[in-house]
């Protein structure tokens, strides 16, 4: 029963990934007869036979030469053999190229993002649940209304202008040489921490918050259980009975919510990395996006998608673990 | 048949006063709770300077022709002073960017609430094959990344507040599908519903009457949270530059005042000023769809409230409540009565 | 041998809420000799339940605010007890059967580490130890299989095996008190009658007092040696099982009874209780049950009548008893 639990949500995330790959070859041919015209928008001081010629050299050049089903039979065979397609850029060079060049610096943002919300929301939530209706508990929760009226990308704007102007703890920019000079080297490590640092903090506060919150609000569903009451009934002692039946269970909604972080771990950042200027994925999409770079913006895109999908899938395979009742019930 | 339509003309009239009736009892319901007094007074700040900015504001917000007032400091002239580039008044501003985030807040959290509605208690009470399309459209929309797509279609498409409405709403139902879903399962095998089945009322018949209105407060409640979570994103993609480039919205002003040295210059207001504007619509709509969940669900609202009690509990009452339970205090009662009586 | 199992004295159990107070248990007097099974019935929101969860010394502070004067387990005195030392005795020497065993078991963990945790906690042994006691209380409650049910979850059992898990961890450390709080109520009737008797088998064979929560007479019936009966938090009659049965003393446990259908008297019509037990926040004055008593007289709307003490058994809490036949 359980393996063929996993066998079906494997399928079904790859069933969702080919319908995302279909939607993903046909957005950017919307609006338009010929991708060339998309590609290479007409210029003003071009006649009708340059134009022509431009549209028949990007034709050849992304293979829009042939009929739309060869265009889409090419376009998953070349991401069978991982060609997510060719960038604009100068030189051309391919958009996984530049994916793998980007990603590691979304993620030293991001999944240290995740860390510290993750770990000190689970703390903070406990102990507001611990402590419910007391001080510590209503100031979570106006502080949970507060930060999500606060967009992170207003947090880092303030916090850019106190710690990185005003006060000069912080680069308010990202040192332009930080990726180019990086070498491993415990001075370069210490170069990336102290650039990450306001976009982190910017972007953790919502998070811990958030984190807190819902820490709180499962923990106190849980406590309201009855099997709680057993569990003291039986004689457990209070730490027995908050570790391995109130965590146990409020772990649950908890890991839905952490599956979903995961799967904005690299879509998340883009205003930030933007504020800060920070070298990753939102940066590299963003300038896609002022080059009409169109291969590499699906691309990133398609990325993003499989990315989530992977980590829904995960996250689902990690609930079935926790969750016995998963694979037997409906799903979700 | 000019009866008929006369009738037809009261029964809307009357329909349409119901409605007003019902949303004026709910605001009433929302001002008796503190919270939600706060949350009302600030909406309607906010309708008010959306409605009357050219009333409200003292100046321009558009007029960039002002070399001379550039980058002015807060002053009673200008209340928030000017900007650093173009030397527009950052209040009058602050007044009209209020019009972009309510508008596209509102008519998005709306639409959006409606269609996700409809989707929602379709897939959760007629079941089968709308169900199945209905739930793996929501997994296909759950992984493709919003922010990203938005910025794929306005540039192929153009960069306009209809644009973002739309792929706010393309990708929000769902979330409020799957809400009203797991709720319509539920109230599917209530009793009035099953009875409501084997009197042999329409499938339609039963999700207007029956369904709906079972699950009213909840789309009411989220249709709040949502349209302050859309406030929120509509002011991240005006900061990136998606919004209609002519508008005045408080994130594009956010941009502005990044690009436009506010950081370097010192110049904190001009950073400060849509962030209130921003903090203080996203908190309001929130404030109310948070105090509606109290109302709607009043369990939350007393273990909340318990701890205040117990602080403000008098102890010499209570001992008086004990001792009026003790088996003594009846037979003492007693006694005293029957010495009166003799 | 008649010795006092628990001596309870004068319970008072009140919620403060926002607008006012809820007296959920109003100075119960409880005594259940050893290996006596004792039936405390009432309808819901009397106040059972809460007694039970304050026996058990379970009831949070805040929201509940409890006061008694005598808490006494084989004369040992609960009353000052703090939680800690609570927790060596739940479970041990005093333990809990609770109403629904889908809700009462944790359902991310089997029901044999369920009860494993429960020798390992008074007990010092080893891990393997602890499962094999746990398959033999599995099989005393008579569940099939045992060694391999204790490896699933509670979701895989039906109804009436998760409630034999629930008395099987009940009786695990054959404690001198079970509490059973509606043991039977979520169950079938058929199944009801399955587990009813395993409880009573394992009570009597084990020789532990029983507090038996109900509103289920025939579950009374079949049960109880004693039966207090409760209304709106105090207690309104004290009698044995039989005397009870047949001779009612309050107009309460008459109608009670009268709810009841039996085969033997056809021409009687049931006798209905009209309207529900009053709020716990607004009672009526005087005695709690006259605007649903038909017998009630004036006396009975001005003062709550005390518990009266019949004969060495039978207690009620009424001016007007019924079937006394000349004793007042």
């Amino acid at each position: 029963m359980q393996k063929s639990f996993i066998i079906k949500r494997i399928l079904y995330a790859f069933f969702i990934f080919l319908i995302v790959m279909t939607l993903n070859f046909f957005i950017p041919r919307i609006g338009v007869s010929d991708p060339a015209e998309r590609y290479y928008p007409p210029q003003g001081n071009m006649t009708e036979i340059e134009y022509e010629i431009i549209k028949q050299v990007t034709r050849e050049q992304y293979g829009f030469d042939v009929s739309t089903v060869q265009q889409f039979i090419n376009y998953v065979d070349g991401l069978l053999h991982g060609d997510l397609g060719t960038s604009f850029q100068p030189g051309n060079p391919k958009v996984s190229h530049l994916i793998a060049e980007r990603l590691p610096w979304t993620l030293v943002l991001s999944v240290t993002n995740l860390i510290i919300s993750l770990f000190i929301g689970l703390i903070i939530g406990t102990i507001a649940a611990w402590k419910r209706g007391r001080w510590q508990d209503t100031t979570l929760l106006n502080l949970s209304t507060i930060s999500t009226a606060l967009p992170a990308f207003f947090i880092a704007l303030i916090l850019s202008f106190y710690l990185g102007f005003e006060k000069e703890l912080f680069p308010a920019y990202t040192n332009p040489n930080m990726v180019s000079q990086f070498d491993w080297s415990w001075e370069s490590i210490k170069v990336v921490m102290y650039n990450a640092a306001l976009p982190i903090i910017s972007m953790s506060i919502g998070g811990i918050i958030g984190y807190g919150q819902g820490t709180r609000n499962a923990v106190i569903a849980v406590t309201n259980e009855d099997f709680i009451l057993t569990a003291r009934a039986k004689g457990l002692s209070r730490n027995q009975v908050i570790f391995k039946h109130t965590l146990r269970n409020a772990m649950l909604p908890i890991v839905t919510s952490l599956g979903m972080s995961i799967s904005g771990l690299i879509g998340g950042a883009v205003i930030i990395e933007q504020i800060f200027n920070w070298n990753g994925m939102g940066t590299l999409f963003l300038n896609a996006n002022n080059t009409n770079d169109y291969p590499l913006m699906m691309g990133v895109m398609l990325f993003m998608s499989a990315f989530a999908i992977v980590a829904n899938l995960v996250t689902e395979l990690c609930y079935s673990l926790l969750d016995p009742r998963v694979t037997v019930g409906e799903r979700r | 048949m000019k009866i008929k339509m006369k009738k037809i003309g009261i029964t809307i009239g009357k329909k349409i006063i119901a409605i007003f009736k019902g949303v004026g009892r709910f605001i009433a319901k929302l001002w008796r709770h503190p919270k939600g007094r706060i949350g009302l007074i600030i909406v309607t700040i906010l309708i008010v300077s959306a409605v009357f900015a050219p009333l409200i504001a003292p100046f321009d917000p558009y007029d960039v022709t002002q070399r001379a007032q550039k980058g002015l400091s807060p002053s009673w002239n200008h209340l928030l002073g000017t900007t650093i580039t173009t030397g527009q008044d950052i209040f009058s501003m602050l007044i009209y960017g209020t019009r972009v985030s309510l508008a596209v807040g509102l008519i998005t959290g709306i639409t959006l609430a409606f269609l996700g509605a409809i989707m929602g208690i379709i897939a959760g009470y007629v079941g089968g094959i709308p169900d199945t399309l209905i739930m793996r459209t929501v997994d296909v929309m759950l992984v493709i990344p919003t922010l990203p797509l938005t910025i794929v279609l306005t540039n192929l498409f153009g960069k306009s507040y209809l644009m973002i409405i739309f792929i706010f709403v393309l990708f929000g139902w769902t979330g409020m599908a799957r809400v009203i879903r797991s709720l319509v399962l539920v109230l599917k095998n209530a009793n009035y519903v099953k009875a409501a089945e084997l009197a042999g009322a329409s499938r339609w018949h039963i999700m207007i009457k029956h369904i709906l209105p079972g699950v009213s407060h909840l789309i009411i409640m989220n249709t709040a949270l949502t349209c302050a979570g859309i406030m929120v994103a509509e002011a991240g993609l005006s900061f990136l530059g998606l919004g209609d480039p002519t508008a005045i919205s408080w994130g594009k002003m956010l941009a502005e005042a990044q690009s436009g040295g506010a950081l370097l210059f010192g110049h904190w207001w001009w950073i400060i000023a849509p962030g209130i504007g921003i903090f203080l619509s996203v908190f309001s709509f929130m404030r109310i769809g948070l105090v509606m969940e109290e109302v709607l669900n009043p369990r939350m609202k007393q273990s909340s409230n318990i701890y205040k009690i117990f602080k403000n509990l008098n102890n010499q009452y209570l001992d008086e409540v004990f001792a009026g339970m003790d088996e003594k205090a009846i037979l003492g009662i007693q006694t005293t009565k029957e010495g009166e009586r003799v | 041998m008649n010795e006092l199992m628990l001596k309870l004295r004068n319970l008072k159990v009140i919620f403060p809420a926002g607008e006012g107070i809820i007296s959920a248990v109003e100075g119960i007097d409880l005594d259940i000799l050893k290996g006596e099974c004792v039936a405390l019935v009432g309808e819901s929101g009397c106040g059972k339940s809460v007694t039970s969860l304050a026996i058990m010394k379970l009831l949070n502070t805040p929201p509940a605010l409890i006061r008694v004067d005598e808490l006494k387990l084989d004369d040992e005195e609960l009353k000052d007890y703090s939680d800690g030392k609570m927790q060596e005795l739940r479970g041990k020497t005093l333990s809990m059967i609770f109403q629904d065993a889908m809700t009462a078991l944790n359902p991310v963990m089997t029901i044999g580490k369920q009860i494993d945790e429960i020798y390992l906690r008074h007990n010092k042994m080893s891990r393997s130890e602890a499962r094999r006691l746990t398959v033999r209380a599995l099989e005393l409650v008579g569940v099939p299989e045992a060694k391999s049910r204790a490896n699933s979850f509670p979701h895989q059992l039906s109804g009436g095996m998760r409630q034999r898990v629930l008395i099987a961890m009940a009786f695990a450390c054959m404690p001198k008190l079970i509490i059973a709080d509606e043991p039977t109520t979520a169950l079938d009737v058929t199944i009801q009658a399955q587990v009813l008797n395993v409880l009573s088998d394992m009570q009597k064979k084990h020789k532990v007092s029983l507090l038996l929560i109900t509103h289920d007479l025939s579950v009374v019936a079949n049960m109880a040696d004693t039966v207090y009966v409760m209304y709106s938090g105090k207690i309104v009659e004290k009698a044995s099982k039989r005397d009870l049965f047949t001779r009612p003393h309050h107009p309460y446990t008459e109608g009670l009874l009268g709810s009841v259908p039996r085969l033997s008297d056809e021409h009687h019509h049931f006798i209905q209780i009209p309207d529900s037990v009053p709020h716990p926040m607004f009672k009526p004055k005087g005695c709690y049950f006259h605007p649903r008593c038909r017998y009630a007289t004036i006396e009975c709307s001005e003062k709550m009548p005390p518990l009266e003490k019949i004969d060495h058994q039978r207690e009620v809490r009424c001016f007007h008893p019924l079937n006394l036949g000349g004793k007042k």
